[in-house]
Parts: C-alpha cells; sequence; structure tokens
C-alpha cells in the first residue's frame, strides 16, 4: 500500500516569526474589533478637531440608537413568538390572523411603515377623538421615540414570526409525539421540548435580525428621532465636512454591529447541545 | 375479565387510502402479542391508534376501561400506555436522566428525588446506569432505545406498545434491545409489539397478528402461526426469515 502523504501543517516549514503563536491564538474576527475599535480611537485622539468633536457631538444619536435596537428587538422576540405560534395553529381563525399581518408587513418597506405610523397614524387617532369627542385622544401627539420602536417591532415582529415558525418545524415530530405518548399536555410538550430545541436553531438567524435591526435603525432618522444618523446630519449641515462625518458615524455603526455579532456567537456557542 | 386493551371494527383513511378497515383486537392483562405485516400494511397506525397518537373515523377503542373519546381521557389513557418508537424519539437537549424524569415530574407530579431514584433503578435494569448525564446523541442507538424503554417504563404504565423498537438498529445492537423486551415480557407487562424479530415472538409472544391491507389475517399462538399452511402467512414469513 502507498505512504499516505503526511499532513504536515503547512506552516511548519515556514521561518519562525517571533509573536506568531500570539496572533495565532486571537480569533480572527475579534482581531477585526480590535482593528476597527483602534482605528477608531486613534482617528479621535490624533486628529481630535473634528473626530472628537463629532463623536461627542453624535454620542447622544449613539445612545438612541441603542435604545431604540435593544427595546424594539426585545419585543420582537416576544411579537415573533406570538406570531410564529399562530401562523402554526390549528385553529383558523388564529392562523389566519397571524399570517394576514405576517403578508402584509413583509409586503410594505419599512420605512414607508415608519411613515405611515408617525405622519398618519396620529392623524387617525385624532380623528376618531373628534368623533368620540375625547380631547386627550383628539390631541394625541406621536411620541417620535416610541413611534419608532413600535414601528420597527411590527415589522420585524413579522419576519420573526417566520423565523419561529421555521424553527419549531425543523424539530421531528417524534419530539412531540413522544412527549404526548408520556402524557404531556400540548402546552407542555412546546414548553419542554419543542421550544427548547426550537430555539437553539433559531438563534443564528435570530442574530442576523439583531445586526439587520440595529442597521435598519437608522431609517428613524426620517420621523425626527435623533438617532445616531440624524445626529450625524445635524453636524454636518453646521460644519459641512462630509468625509469626516459620515466616515466616523459608519464607524461608530461597525463598532457596535461588530460587538453585536460576537455576542450573537458567543451566545449560539454557549447554548449548543453538550457533545 | 375485561381485555386491557379493546379495539372494535377500527376504520382509518390516508387521503384515499383506506388503512384500516375494521380491525378488531383484544389485549388482555399480562398478554404480549406481536403484529406482523407487510410495510404500509397498516400496523403501525393501529398501534399509534391505541394512544390517539392517529386519528381513527370509525370504531372504539377502549384501555384499562377509558374510552378514547375525549382530550381528557386522552391524556389519561396515554399516562397508562407507554411507547416506544423505532427511531427512539428521545428529547435531544436533556441528558439520559433527564429524559427519564421529566415526565414523571410535570405529569406524575413526582418529586425530584423520587422521579431520579426511579429513573436510576430504571437505567440499572436496562443496563446502562453510567450513562445518566450523557445526551442522547453521545450513546449508541441500542443504549438510546433502551433508554426510550426506561423512560416509558418511569411512568409505570400498564400497557407497553413498542412500534418496530430494533428495525433502525445496527445488527449487533438488535439483541440487547430484544434481551429487555423479553425480560419484561416475562415479568408481565401487557405489551403490543410490531416486530420482524422471529425470535423473539417465538420466545415472548403469547398471540402472534398478521395484519395486511388494514385487515387482520391470521390470530394464533406463535407455534401454530410459525408453522402455518395459510399461503399468505407462509408468503410473508418466507420474505422476513430471508431478511
Amino acid at each position: 500500500m502507498d505512504e499516505q502523504p503526511k499532513l504536515k501543517p503547512s506552516g511548519s516549514k515556514l521561518a519562525y516569526i517571533p509573536g506568531a503563536e500570539i496572533v495565532g491564538r486571537i480569533d480572527p474576527w475579534w482581531g477585526l474589533v480590535i482593528l476597527v475599535v483602534g482605528l477608531t480611537v486613534i482617528l479621535v485622539t490624533v486628529k481630535a478637531d473634528p473626530f472628537w468633536d463629532i463623536t461627542k457631538f453624535v454620542w447622544d444619536g449613539v445612545l438612541v440608537t441603542a435604545l431604540i435596537t435593544i427595546s424594539s428587538f426585545a419585543l420582537t422576540l416576544v411579537v415573533g413568538l406570538i406570531g410564529g405560534l399562530g401562523r402554526l395553529a390549528r385553529n383558523p381563525f388564529l392562523h389566519g390572523i397571524a399570517t394576514l399581518y405576517v403578508e402584509i408587513v413583509r409586503g410594505i418597506p419599512l420605512l414607508v411603515q415608519l411613515i405611515w405610523w408617525y405622519f398618519a397614524f396620529p392623524v387617525v387617532i385624532q380623528q376618531i377623538g373628534e368623533w368620540l369627542h375625547i380631547s386627550v385622544i383628539a390631541n394625541y401627539v406621536a411620541n417620535p421615540i416610541l413611534t419608532a420602536i413600535m414601528a420597527i417591532t411590527v415589522c420585524y415582529g413579522a419576519y420573526m414570526s417566520e423565523i419561529y415558525r421555521a424553527g419549531i418545524q425543523s424539530i421531528p415530530k417524534g419530539q412531540i409525539e413522544a412527549a404526548r405518548s408520556l402524557g404531556m399536555s400540548h402546552f407542555q410538550s412546546m414548553r419542554h421540548i419543542i421550544l427548547p430545541q426550537a430555539v437553539r436553531v433559531v438563534l443564528p438567524p435570530v442574530g442576523n435580525e439583531f445586526i439587520a435591526l440595529l442597521k435598519d435603525s437608522c431609517l428613524v432618522s426620517v420621523v425626527a428621532v435623533a438617532d445616531l444618523t440624524r445626529r450625524g446630519r445635524l453636524y454636518m449641515a453646521v460644519h459641512f465636512n462630509p468625509i469626516e462625518v459620515w466616515t466616523m458615524v459608519a464607524l461608530l455603526y461597525l463598532v457596535m454591529t461588530l460587538f453585536a455579532a460576537r455576542g450573537v456567537a458567543w451566545i449560539e456557542k454557549k447554548s449548543h447541545f453538550e457533545r | 375479565m375485561d381485555p386491557i386493551i379493546h379495539i372494535e371494527n377500527i376504520h382509518k383513511h390516508f387521503g384515499k387510502i383506506h388503512a384500516l378497515r375494521g380491525v378488531g383486537l383484544d389485549v388482555h392483562k399480562g398478554e404480549a402479542v406481536v403484529i406482523i405485516g407487510p410495510s404500509g400494511s397498516g400496523k403501525s397506525t393501529l398501534l399509534r391508534c391505541i394512544n390517539r397518537l392517529e386519528e381513527y373515523e370509525a370504531g372504539r377503542i377502549v384501555v384499562d376501561g377509558i374510552p378514547l373519546d375525549s382530550a381528557q381521557n386522552i391524556n389519561a389513557v396515554r399516562r397508562e400506555v407507554g411507547m416506544v418508537f423505532q427511531s427512539f424519539n428521545l428529547f435531544a437537549h436533556l441528558t439520559v436522566m433527564e429524559n427519564l424524569t421529566l415526565a414523571q415530574r410535570i405529569v406524575r407530579k413526582r418529586s425530584k428525588d423520587e422521579s431520579e431514584k426511579v429513573a436510576l433503578d430504571l437505567l440499572e435494569k436496562v443496563g446502562i446506569p453510567d450513562k445518566a448525564q450523557a445526551y442522547p446523541i453521545q450513546i449508541s442507538g441500542g443504549q438510546q432505545q433502551r433508554v426510550a424503554i426506561a423512560r416509558a417504563l418511569a411512568m409505570n404504565p400498564k400497557v407497553m406498545l413498542f412500534d418496530e423498537p430494533t428495525s433502525a438498529l445496527d445488527p449487533e445492537m438488535i439483541k440487547e434491545v430484544l434481551d429487555v423486551m423479553l425480560a419484561l415480557a416475562k415479568e408481565g407487562m401487557t405489551m403490543v409489539v410490531i416486530s420482524h424479530e422471529m425470535g423473539f415472538a417465538r420466545a415472548a409472544a403469547n398471540r402472534m397478528i398478521l395484519l395486511d391491507e388494514g385487515m387482520i389475517i391470521e390470530e394464533s399462538t406463535p407455534d401454530k402461526f410459525l408453522t402455518s399452511n395459510n399461503e399468505r402467512i407462509r408468503i410473508f414469513l418466507s420474505k422476513v426469515l430471508h431478511m
């Protein structure tokens, strides 16, 4: 029998590079995070004018973006679970409602939905208030941040419903049959057997949704929410230095998404089945 | 004495296929019944009707005096009937121990300590006490199926149903599962088993049944069954035994 080619690590014949083993131990994706954060820090310290100035100015916006992203994502998880279970419901009414919701929301661009909730919805409420002669409702004024969170939740909840539905459907039918044949109720089987497994299946797409939501949250800047993008535009309007402002804004988004991606990867790893 | 499983004139369709055509069967306490039949004959469907994993359109099933007619009764019957599947169906996200204790705690309302004691005794009985903390994916198919049997037994069922428990196993693992089942039959557990393991049937069964095209073709003791002159039995057995 021929001797098998030896599978030596190809690097073994390379010249010794001092410190190479330390570099090799760093997860390349953490390397990217360090690179981007490092670049940002260097810009801010070495060229404080305008980069540090910009950062100070848009920092409120970073917090608003984080607030909107985290709160609408948390709500989306709940809406998605309800929507996903609705999509799987045998009851035709529940199934119909959930399907209608998903189909309508998925078919309208998020930007248009945001504009509708912010500019059209309050008028609808006001007119109902006038019709009912209730002044509190007739004088309803939309709170920009709450409206933004609601609009994003409604939109992403629809996508999340589909992710949950697919996740639940991916669990083999035998699992629920085994649970039911042990005398567990439908609810108990869902709670103890199906959902814990489905959650692990949907983690990667749910993590993607989180990052997509973080980026899409910049759309709220069109409806008077002072998020990172809008703050950047305000700074631009005064100082008119597009290269610096938009580079800084882009870097700040990138830092947030990179950390979010690392966080998602960490949670995925933690929740894997023990093997 | 009333039979523990009473099946009366069951009819079941899958779309246009008439899967069960008026099957009737009584199983008495302590009996082991082995059902054989070609694939598509309706044997799995019949077994799954007994704990209502499958619905049927006509007929009547009574288990331990409880008719399978309301959701409440169905859950009551499922508590008394253990089921073992061809594909094991262990809960993939739980350890062997958790697989055995979960239903004891939330259905039988046993304490953690009590359910774990029951589980350990059963793992001892099926010969794998050392795998209590393993996850299903970490143990062999034969071990998984023995855990599945223990999981069903932990609920103290009055009847055990086995749906081709060894057909997904590698040959060298079939015996370890059949040995557990044989011991169970010898203890007097009421069992309905779908299996083409004729050695097991001869050793364990009180009765054998041949099902074909949704009807019971023959029903007799293993000795008579295996030496029958009935053409269909002989043809079927010749196929099974030459597998």
